[in-house]
C-alpha cells in the first residue's frame, strides 16, 4: 500500500484561490481598529473613511488605466458580472434584446445568461477554435440589429487562453455594440489598459490579486448606462449600494499596487515556470496534450489533457504527493459535467474528464516544477496500467 | 425529439398511407432501394405520360417513417415533371412531414431515393421486370449509414463540409470529424489528416470489434480519436460548420460536439 508523502506541499491551484499577500495583510489592519469608519457619515471617522475610499478608487483606476469615477466596488467578481451584464441589459433593453456570450466564458456569465433569457433577452454564444479563441468574424456573423452587449472573457479561467480583445473590441464599437470583459483570470498576470483595450465594462476580483476574498470591482465606462441590482442606501453613486468594507477595499487597493509595479517582472517567472511544465511534461509522458492556446495563453497556466485516465484520480493520486492542482473546473465539479470550456475546444466528454489544469502563483518556486515533472509520469503510469483504455505499445 | 416521437402528420400518414399499391403497363417504371436485412425495402412505382408522373405507387417493408415518407414522397410529386421530380430531396420529404426525428432521417427516409431510383429507371429503358430479375440492384441500398445523408450536409457544403480532400491547406488547425464511408478509404483519410492538422476525429457505426484490423491497428498507432458506434446525425452552424450532433448508439444517447470541418469522402 502506498501512503501520501505530503512533505513537500506544492500548491498549484492559483486559479481557485490565493493566499492574501502579507503586505496587503498589513495594509489592511488599521482599517479593523483605528479606522472603522463609515465613509455616509458626517463626522470626523466619516470623513476619513471617505477620503481611504476614494484613495483606493484611484488605485483601482490606476491599475487599469481608468478614471477613479469609473470604478464601482462590489462583493467580488461574480457580483460584478452580474451587475454588468444584468445591469446593462435592463438598463437599456429599449434598445435592444440581444447579447452575446463566448462559448467558454467563466460559469457565471453562463448562468447570468440564463437568468437574462428567462427575462425575456435572446443570448447567442460565439463558439472558440480548437485553441479557446474567439474568431472575431463567427462574433462579427451574431450581431443583429437588436444586440446590445457583449460578454468575452479576457483570458480563460480554464485554459488560459488570451482572447483577441483588440479586434473583438474594435469589431464591437464600429456597431455600437458594448462589450464587458470578465478579467478575473487575466488581471495582476497581464497589462489591462481600458485605453488600449476599449471595453466598457470590466469586473475584476481582489482574491486574484492576492487580495482579500469578498471584494471586487466593476469598471464601468463614463457614458455606459447601467441600473443598480441591489437597492438601498445609494453608495457607490447608487448603483451597489451597501456599507463599503473599507479594509477590504484597502487591501485591494494595496494588492493593485503591488501588482502594478511588480507584474512584468512576475510574469516573466512564472511563465518560465509554466513553459519548463509544459515542455517537460509533453516529453516524459506519452499521449499526453496541452489544452488551450500555445502562445496565446496566460503566463501561469498549464492545462493538461491525458489519454485514458480520469482527472480526478490524477488529482487524488497528485494529493497524496502533496501536490494541489485541478480538474476540469474546480467550479463545475459539482455537477460532475465535463468542463463546459473543454467540451467548447472540442474535445470529448472522456477527454475532457482526463484534464489536469496547473496554475502557478507569487509564492511558488522552480523546485515545485521539479517535483510536478518527478511525480507525475509515474502516477500516469500507474492509472494507465489499471486503465482498460490505455493501448500498451 | 425522442426516437420514437412523431408528428401528427407522420402518424396519419403511417396510419392512413396515400398510393398504396402497384403500377402495370407499357408506361410504368419502378425503383427499389432498401435492404430487408436492414428492416426497410421500399418500391415506388411510377406511370409516365409526356415527362410527367401520370400516377405513383408504392409499397414498403419498414418502419412507421418508412412507411410515411414513401407515403408523403408520392403525395408530392404526383403530376410532377420528372425534372422537378428529381429535384425532390429528402429533406423535402421530411420537411413536408414536419420534421423526422433525428435518428430516423437516415434509416428509413429513403423514399425520395426510391423515386429518383424509378425516374432513372424509366429514362434508362429498365421495366419493372428487369429489376426483379437483377439482384444487384435489389440490394441497391447496404444498411451501412455511410451511403445515407446528413441532416446540413449540403447546406455546408464548400462552408467547412467537404467530400474529400485534395488539398490539405484548408485543414490546418482545424478540428476535423471524418465520417466513416464503409471502406478503408474513409479510415485512410483520417489518419493522413492527422499529420496536417492537430485533432482528428474518426466516426463509425462499427463496433471496435468489427472493424478491420489492420485499420485499427493504424488508427491506434496515429493520434485519430475514434467513436466508435457512433453516428453524425446532424451538421450545424451560423453561416459554415461549428458543431456536429452525434448519437452514440451504444449509450442511446445524442451530444453535441464542437469540430470546424466534416469529411464525408463521396
Amino acid at each position: 500500500m502506498t501512503t501520501a508523502e505530503t512533505d513537500t506541499e506544492v500548491y498549484l491551484d492559483y486559479q481557485s484561490a490565493k493566499p492574501v499577500d502579507p503586505r496587503v495583510v498589513e495594509a489592511m489592519h488599521p482599517y479593523f481598529f483605528e479606522q472603522f469608519g463609515n465613509p455616509s457619515s458626517l463626522h470626523l471617522e466619516g470623513d476619513r473613511a471617505t477620503k481611504i475610499l476614494e484613495k483606493c478608487r484611484e488605485e483601482i483606476a490606476r491599475f487599469i488605466g481608468a478614471s477613479p469615477k469609473e470604478i464601482l466596488f462590489t462583493s467580488g467578481a461574480t457580483e460584478s458580472n452580474n451587475l454588468a451584464l444584468i445591469g446593462y441589459a435592463m438598463r437599456n433593453k429599449r434598445k435592444g434584446d440581444h447579447i452575446i456570450i463566448s462559448e467558454v466564458e467563466h460559469i457565471s456569465i453562463h448562468n447570468i445568461a440564463k437568468y437574462l433569457e428567462r427575462n425575456g433577452f435572446e443570448i447567442s454564444k460565439v463558439p472558440v477554435d480548437q485553441y479557446g479563441r474567439v474568431d472575431p468574424k463567427k462574433l462579427e456573423n451574431r450581431i443583429t440589429e437588436k444586440t446590445i452587449l457583449a460578454s468575452i472573457g479576457y483570458g480563460s479561467n480554464e485554459v488560459g487562453t488570451i482572447q483577441p480583445m483588440e479586434t473583438i473590441c474594435q469589431i464591437l464599437k464600429n456597431r455600437g455594440i458594448a462589450i464587458h470583459t470578465d478579467a478575473v483570470a487575466a488581471e495582476g498576470l497581464v497589462p489591462i489598459d481600458v485605453n488600449e483595450v476599449p471595453v466598457d465594462l470590466m469586473s475584476l476580483s481582489s482574491n486574484d490579486i492576492y487580495g482579500p476574498k469578498g471584494l471586487g470591482a466593476l469598471y464601468l465606462r463614463k457614458g455606459a448606462g447601467i441600473m443598480p441590482i441591489i437597492m438601498g442606501g445609494g453608495q457607490e453613486r447608487g448603483l451597489r449600494s451597501g456599507t463599503e468594507n473599507i479594509a477590504a477595499i484597502v487591501g485591494m487597493a494595496e494588492a493593485a499596487r503591488i501588482a502594478r509595479d511588480e507584474m512584468s517582472e512576475e510574469a516573466e517567472r512564472l511563465s518560465g515556470y509554466r513553459d519548463r511544465l509544459i515542455a517537460g511534461v509533453l516529453e516524459r509522458i506519452p499521449k499526453a496534450y496541452l489544452n488551450g492556446h500555445p502562445t496565446e495563453r496566460l503566463p501561469n497556466n498549464a492545462h493538461f489533457r491525458f489519454e485514458a485516465v480520469e482527472g480526478e484520480s490524477l488529482m487524488l493520486s497528485l494529493k497524496d504527493k502533496g501536490v494541489s492542482a485541478s480538474t476540469g473546473s474546480a467550479c463545475t465539479s459539482k455537477t460532475l459535467e465535463p468542463s463546459h470550456t473543454l467540451v467548447a475546444c472540442g474535445l470529448l466528454h472522456e477527454e475532457a474528464h482526463g484534464s489536469l489544469e496547473f496554475t502557478f502563483g507569487r509564492f511558488n518556486k522552480e523546485s515545485d516544477v521539479d517535483r510536478i515533472l518527478e511525480v507525475l509520469p509515474g502516477i500516469l503510469e500507474r492509472l494507465r496500467g489499471l486503465s482498460p483504455l490505455y493501448e500498451r505499445s | 425529439m425522442k426516437s420514437t416521437e412523431y408528428s401528427e402528420k407522420t402518424l396519419d400518414h403511417f396510419r392512413n398511407p396515400r398510393n398504396v399499391g402497384i403500377l402495370e403497363g407499357e408506361n410504368v417504371a419502378k425503383g427499389r432501394v432498401g435492404n430487408p436485412v436492414c428492416g426497410d425495402l421500399m418500391e415506388i412505382y411510377i406511370e409516365v405520360e409526356d415527362d410527367h408522373i401520370k400516377d405513383i405507387k408504392f409499397q414498403t417493408f419498414g418502419c412507421g417513417s418508412a412507411v410515411a415518407t414513401s407515403s408523403m414522397v408520392t403525395e408530392l410529386v404526383k403530376g410532377m415533371s420528372l425534372d422537378e421530380a428529381m429535384k425532390m430531396t429528402r429533406d423535402d420529404v421530411a420537411g413536408a412531414l414536419d420534421g423526422l426525428p433525428p435518428i430516423k432521417m437516415h434509416c428509413s427516409n429513403l423514399a425520395a431515393d426510391a423515386l429518383h431510383a424509378a425516374i432513372k429507371n424509366w429514362r434508362e429503358g429498365i421495366r419493372p421486370n428487369q429489376i426483379d430479375a437483377e439482384l444487384p440492384l435489389y440490394v441497391q441500398k447496404p444498411c451501412k449509414p455511410s451511403e445515407t445523408p446528413i441532416e446540413g450536409e449540403s447546406e455546408f457544403l464548400g462552408k467547412g463540409v467537404y467530400n474529400g480532400a485534395d488539398d490539405y491547406g484548408p485543414f490546418k488547425d482545424k478540428r476535423v470529424i471524418v465520417r466513416d464511408m464503409g471502406d478503408t478509404a474513409s479510415a485512410e483519410l483520417a489518419i493522413e489528416l492527422d499529420k496536417h492538422t492537430g485533432r482528428v476525429i474518426f466516426i463509425t457505426s462499427l463496433k471496435e470489434g468489427e472493424m478491420n484490423p489492420d485499420i485499427k491497428k493504424q488508427l491506434k498507432r496515429s493520434d485519430v480519436k475514434v467513436l466508435y458506434e457512433s453516428e453524425l446525425l446532424k451538421i450545424m452552424g451560423q453561416d459554415e460548420v461549428e458543431k456536429v450532433l452525434v448519437n452514440d448508439l451504444d449509450e442511446d444517447q445524442e451530444y453535441e460536439l464542437f469540430v470546424d470541418v466534416v469529411v464525408i469522402k463521396r
